[in-house]
């Protein structure tokens, strides 16, 4: 085995990002405060039932709205398919906590649909027949509408490119319309809706702005908790060791499903372009209104209601320092992308040079960070300066570090590079996938240096990807919000930890425009990326 | 003794650790000869490739080129420092670069030599691929990829050029055209060459030596006749798959005497002990057609080759032979017909094993 630099530079890179989860898992034998006692004895079985109980709701909720819109635009023609099947992305452009917000804003006592209704049929007292969605039951309707897109896009791309000799097949067995999808088109597609759900469950387990805002227990919220209540780090580590665990097995569950989702990706062979079915009557107009209903929802329903708000509470929208909170949000944009890809490229690169099977092993567990709650990352980044500092920084004589990384840019950035470096790794990596191996060498047999191949061959190649990839970054930045709450400098606000801050203090109109500008930004990053999203530039 | 140009010396050539041929020997004596590397699929030709570029390393032997050590237990130069240039077989050629931007980042590395061989335009007409200069690979077909990645090799003018499968994807019709102009082109040239190929009259025809790799082991290195036409071994003749083996007795100096087809005559390449028994090697061009003859033999099978036809004959004791018979003979025979055979059968060299 040759130690190169190559080798040398991927190694750290992927042993960095490690960090925090060796730290979670060390930390997990450390003596903890009283909290842990009474907490075991109280509220534990609580977080555990709640996490449980939101995470089998939501999957039940995005798999019936992902999978159900994915076979409407997939198979059939009808009014506005074409639109609704990248509308129906742009889902992901409000975050769950922000739904949260829309959701409690609209339908809340003298909320926005008392408004209507006064303003439709005069006064009364409207609030006894408004339904409430708040608690788990807003949660649950939240978080599945923000993140039913992670289904919709895998099993759309999955229902893409099933040929249509497997619907001619259901058709020559005399198979019916219905039997059909759930004998022959919902099995091919499988691997693509177990992945899409392992992403659901990841990110539900994870979510901690709308659980938050709606005071529902769970392990997630339990670690900020016992982190900021009570500040037990030590506990907020044991509870994220569970979490973690139940984590890496939906984790090691998506990896699996998504091998076999790739396999059938690839099998072209014999593959015939499937043909849509045109729907005339009322079937076409069940079909737009099954999608519009969707679309409506989960994405024009908080935008409107932001609207609205910053509309009737204009006051906000001067009292906000817009420029200031977009120079903000992309400050850390722009950073944490350099970061990443410039990590990613020399990992992906450093990796494929050396073809070693250590540092395989290592990367493969390194881009679990995106499996790792951000509040996790964020609590076990501290614990590790906070040791780092105490153990080794002070013990050289030198002095504390621990304010260049806790409450800075810096370390914001590096927790997001953990965060969202398999984001940047994995994105790479598939674009590394299309250059065949024969093509560095071919490289090298001309007299190109691997520094040379690397600028000169792969950079270019890799472009497209890059750029697709900077803007997925973007996109999660823009949304982030517990890493950024938790270690954002003095005084240095986003428009996500905007919005949480004037909803944690009851203050939702002044949420709206932060919203708002956060919606209207990430739309425009889903826009511009819609059709890779999609899978159709390879088409 | 004067030196070889390139030399392989007892080498193992390996992939992810496992041995693919072992104890290579073989070499080029002069600047611009081409030899071929002939073996099954998946026998390790690749590899030697490979490993002759510097893209595999050894652990026994030596690679020498132009008396510079290139390979050894403790010497390697890296790829890009040998000056050898291999065309893959697989497209290898940079997807996002036109086909011309490919060829001529392979002319960067002549940049400095004053003695240039080839512009790139002759390189072009040689392999007509003028009409895809401006396309993307992706635009282009399997075969055309193949003589641009070709192109590319040939504009460096390597010391050494590797060639894998060169031709594997060319269409049949445009393949001969393009191995006589790949000939004139590496001659002009005086580019030293090994080319691999499952084709044996392509090795035939290209290289003026051959190398059979069969079971892990190159079995015979010659010229492309005597490879043909004096096999070293039962494997080299069942590889070529260009005759049979039946049983005979050595009964004289020239004959030898055969349960099937009785006494044939010829000259031995090797001189074996009368009474011997032996299997004798008989090819498709070694028996002689005349519907004359009292030796008849039932035709199981008929090949058209254009050329040519090539009979399958039963004889009694059920040993199908092939015999080789010019298209514009007089006459065909059907299947079950009978089929004479020339008697005296003399063949010009007897090959036993």
């Amino acid at each position: 085995m040759k130690f190169n630099s190559w080798y040398l530079s991927s190694f750290l890179i992927s042993f960095f990002v490690l960090i925090p989860i060796i730290t979670v898992f060390t930390s997990f034998f450390e003596s903890t405060s009283n909290y842990y006692e009474i907490l075991k004895n109280t509220f534990l079985i609580e977080y555990i039932f709640n996490s449980v109980a939101l995470l089998i709701s939501v999957l039940i909720c995005t798999f019936l709205l992902g999978t159900g819109t994915a076979y409407l635009v997939s198979f059939y023609q009808f009014p506005g398919s074409n639109f609704f099947k990248w509308a129906l992305i742009l889902s992901f452009a409000v975050p769950p906590y922000i739904y949260a917000y829309s959701l409690t804003a609209f339908f809340e006592n003298y909320g926005t649909a008392f408004t209507i209704l006064k303003s439709l049929f005069g006064d009364a007292n409207y609030n006894k027949s408004i339904p409430k969605f708040d608690g788990m039951f807003g949660a649950i309707i939240s978080i599945s509408f923000s993140l039913f897109a992670y289904v919709y896009i895998l099993v759309r791309a999955s229902f893409l490119y099933q040929s249509q000799n497997l619907i001619d097949l259901g058709k020559n067995l005399g198979f019916s319309k219905f039997k059909s999808f759930y004998k022959i088109i919902l099995p091919a597609a499988r691997p693509a809706i177990v992945a899409g759900l392992s992403l659901v469950a990841m990110e539900t387990l994870a979510e901690f702005g709308a659980v938050d805002f709606f005071s529902i227990n769970t392990l997630t919220t339990g670690i900020y908790n016992s982190w900021i209540t009570f500040d037990d780090l030590a506990f907020a580590n044991r509870i994220s060791f569970f979490l973690l665990l139940f984590i890496f097995s939906l984790f090691i569950l998506e990896n699996l499903s998504r091998r076999k989702a790739k396999y059938h990706f690839n099998s072209r062979g014999g593959f015939k372009q499937k043909e849509k079915l045109e729907l005339s009557g009322n079937k076409s107009v069940l079909a737009f209104v099954g999608c519009f209903f969707v679309f409506f929802m989960s994405f024009l329903f908080p935008l409107s209601q932001m609207l609205y708000w910053t509309i009737k509470f204009p006051e906000n929208l001067f009292d906000l320092q817009v420029i200031d909170l977009l120079l903000n949000t992309l400050y850390l944009v722009f950073l944490s992308s350099l970061v990443l890809i410039m990590f990613s490229l020399l990992s992906n690169y450093g990796n494929r040079v050396s073809n070693n099977k250590t540092l395989n092993i290592l990367s493969t567990l390194s881009i679990s960070g995106y499996a790792i709650p951000g509040v996790i990352l964020a609590i076990a980044f501290i614990t590790f300066i906070a040791w780092f500092d105490e153990n080794i920084i002070k013990s050289l004589g030198f002095l504390s570090i621990k304010k260049i990384f806790i409450g800075s840019i810096l370390g914001l950035v590096l927790v997001y590079f953990v965060r969202f470096y398999s984001l940047a790794f994995n994105g790479i990596k598939s674009g590394y996938e299309k250059i065949n191996i024969s093509v560095d060498e071919s490289a090298y047999l001309l007299g190109f240096s691997k520094r040379k191949t690397f600028m000169n061959i792969h950079v270019p190649f890799l472009r497209n990807s890059l750029l697709f990839i900077v803007i997925l970054i973007s996109l999660e930045i823009v949304r982030e919000l517990p890493i950024t709450l938790i270690l954002r400098p003095f005084n240095f606000e986003t428009f996500a930890t905007t919005a949480y801050i004037s909803a944690s203090e009851d203050l939702l109109e002044a949420a709206a425009v932060p919203s708002l500008f956060l919606i209207l930004i990430a739309s425009f990053f889903i826009m511009v990326t819609s059709r890779y999203i999609l899978r159709e530039s390879n088409d | 003794m004067t030196k070889n140009f390139f030399e392989v010396k007892n080498v193992d050539f390996n992939v992810s650790g496992k041995t693919k041929v072992k104890n290579v020997s073989f070499s080029i004596k002069n600047e611009g000869d081409v030899i071929c590397l002939l073996g099954p699929s998946g026998i390790g030709k690749t590899t030697i490739l490979r490993t002759i570029a510097g893209l595999e390393k050894i652990n026994n032997g030596s690679i020498e080129l132009n008396n510079k050590m290139l390979s050894s237990k403790t010497i390697n130069v890296e790829p890009e420092n040998r000056n050898i240039s291999l065309a893959f077989q697989d497209n290898s050629l940079f997807p996002h670069y036109t086909v011309e931007k490919n060829i001529l980042l392979g002319a960067e590395r002549n940049k400095g030599k004053k003695d240039k061989k080839i512009s790139l335009k002759e390189i072009v007409d040689l392999l007509d691929i003028f009409h895809i200069l401006n396309k993307y690979p992706h635009q282009i077909s399997a075969g055309e990829a193949q003589r641009a990645s070709l192109a590319r090799s040939l504009i460096t003018q390597p010391d050494l050029l590797l060639l894998d499968e060169p031709l594997s994807n060319v269409d049949q019709s445009f393949k001969e055209e393009i191995q006589v102009r790949l000939k004139k082109i590496l001659n002009k040239l005086k580019i030293t060459t090994i080319i691999v190929t499952h084709d044996s009259y392509e090795a035939f025809y290209l290289g003026s030596k051959c190398g059979i790799i069969i079971n892990q082991e190159l079995k015979q290195f010659d010229d492309p006749y005597k490879v043909y036409h004096f096999p070293n071994s039962v494997e080299v003749v069942n590889f070529l798959n260009r005759g049979i083996l039946i049983p005979a007795k050595v009964t004289g100096k020239n004959t030898l005497e055969s349960w099937d087809l009785g006494t044939i005559e010829g000259n031995f390449i090797k001189e074996y002990p009368k009474g011997s028994n032996v299997q004798l090697l008989l090819q498709p061009e070694d028996l002689e057609h005349d519907d004359k003859s009292n030796l008849k033999l039932e035709v199981v099978d008929r090949k058209f080759r254009g050329t040519n036809f090539i009979y399958t004959l039963k004889t009694p004791s059920n040993t199908l032979i092939p015999v080789f018979v010019h298209s514009h003979h007089i006459h065909q025979h059907e299947v079950e017909e009978k089929f004479g055979i020339k008697r005296p059968i003399h063949i010009d060299h007897i090959v036993c094993f």
